[in-house]
């Protein structure tokens, strides 16, 4: 039986303990506010990109290497993308299962499959595992900027334009509510516009017109833009990650602090319950005694 | 009159307002839009891009690097990569990293890709400092 005195350290430190986590959830609450703004402040960007690019691709009948799918897929690049910290539930574990099980799933379909890691999380798990990526950024602590989201973006590029893959894949948290996250599973290259269901909505919407001044030429533009919308992607991919991770984390620490909540109800009961079986014992000592001495 | 938009992916500046003239800096230079202007597509460079807001006398103006623009009957759509705007800039530091990086240039070899990103970078800093320069005088 634990003494009085255990029983009070244990509440102290439950206590303590609470206080940390209640903490780190509204710190957590403040970033998901800015990182869901973060999204939706790229929304008209995104998607004015898009349907310029539809635009122009569909009355000038352009394409561009980056849209075009190959016959045959033989190798990809898997892009995963956890945090850097833990204490956010399963939010790494899941994407990390989630990899994993693809990749043992599709060893033997592709001839290669290579991975490329974003956040320390995932990078800690497949070093375990002796999976070497091709390259890895792990120091996401600030904010995420567009500008580390195009260097990465650039990068893939390159690859998958020199022919190293015929395919590259994200896998991320996708951001539902402050809640929920989804594991999913997206092909970002080549490019699908889903440009059929784009054409008739942008004829009738603007009557894009083919007189349209073009500076420099529509195929170099499309290109440029191509490789913002894909930079764009990535920038998406990894805010909705964050979004996530920061949601993850104040639904992990909502329910820490409850649990010690109900930790510290159960010791403070067990504790009064010790002293109340004190005292008695002690009272009855001492009128025992008393009764002994008449 | 017409409306203008410009957006990054971090942020919205400005949503459908109403403008009299717009002036970027587009891909065969200077190109300044009245309203009534032919349709037209173009990618902006790095430079001072201005606009007239409608009833007001004076130039707004930011630094914008990358960029595209949309030219159509209903208002002039800006896509940008960075806009930067006057009360955003810090002109010493910019000054100061003009300087160093230029000098850090010459002493070292810097390899192509580098080289066209300082271009990228130092042509940024030169049109903060023309902005800031500019904006002081007012």
């Amino acid at each position: 039986m634990a003494s009085l005195k255990d029983i009070r350290a244990r509440i102290e430190s439950t206590k303590n303990t609470q206080q940390i986590t209640k903490a780190m959830k509204l710190v957590s609450a403040a970033k998901l506010r800015k990182a869901q703004n973060n999204i939706v402040n790229m929304r008209p960007y995104a998607l004015t990109l898009r349907k310029v690019i539809a635009d122009i691709a569909v009355t000038n009948k352009v394409t561009h290497p980056l849209m075009e799918k190959k016959d045959q897929v033989k190798s990809i690049l898997l892009v995963v993308i956890t945090s850097d910290r833990g204490l956010c539930g399963a939010f790494n574990s899941n994407i990390n299962k989630f990899s994993e099980a693809y990749y043992k799933e599709n060893k033997d379909k592709f001839e290669k499959i290579d991975f490329m890691f974003i956040g320390r999380r995932g990078h800690d798990y497949f070093m375990r595992r002796d999976i070497k990526p091709i390259d890895y950024i792990t120091k996401l602590d600030k904010d995420i900027s567009y500008e580390l989201a195009s260097k990465v973006a650039n990068r893939v590029m390159n690859d998958y334009l020199d022919g190293h893959y015929d395919e590259v894949r994200v896998v991320h948290n996708e951001f539902k509510s402050a809640i929920s996250q989804v594991v999913v599973c997206e092909t970002i290259l080549p490019i699908d516009l889903e440009l059929t269901s784009f054409n008739k909505e942008s004829e009738i919407e603007t009557g894009f017109s083919v007189d349209m001044i073009f500076e420099p030429s529509p195929e170099s533009i499309v290109k440029e833009l191509l490789e913002k919308h894909f930079d764009l992607q990535i920038y998406r991919c990894m805010s909705e990650s964050v979004a996530g991770e920061h949601g993850a984390r104040m639904s992990a620490m909502e329910a820490a602090s409850n649990n010690a909540r109900d930790m510290i109800n159960k010791l403070t009961l067990t504790y009064n319950k010790l002293r109340q079986e004190k005292i008695t014992t002690e009272l009855t000592e001492i009128v025992s005694g008393a009764e002994a001495l008449k | 009159m017409f409306k203008l938009t410009i957006v990054t992916p971090e942020r919205r500046l400005l949503i459908n307002q109403e403008v009299e003239e717009v002036t970027v800096p587009g891909f065969k230079g200077e190109l300044n839009i009245l309203s009534g202007h032919a349709p037209l597509i173009t990618t902006l460079g790095t430079g001072v891009m201005k606009w007239k807001l409608k009833d007001s006398e004076l130039f707004n103006k930011a630094v914008i690097s990358w960029g595209y623009c949309q030219v159509s009957p209903e208002g002039v759509n800006i896509l940008a990569g960075l806009v930067e705007l006057p009360e955003e800039i810090e002109l010493a530091a910019t000054q100061e990293y003009l300087s160093s990086s230029e000098k850090k240039v010459l002493n070292t070899d810097v390899s192509e890709v580098e080289w066209i990103e300082l271009q990228k970078e130092w042509a940024r800093a030169r049109s903060k400092i023309d902005l800031m320069e500019t904006h002081l005088k007012r």
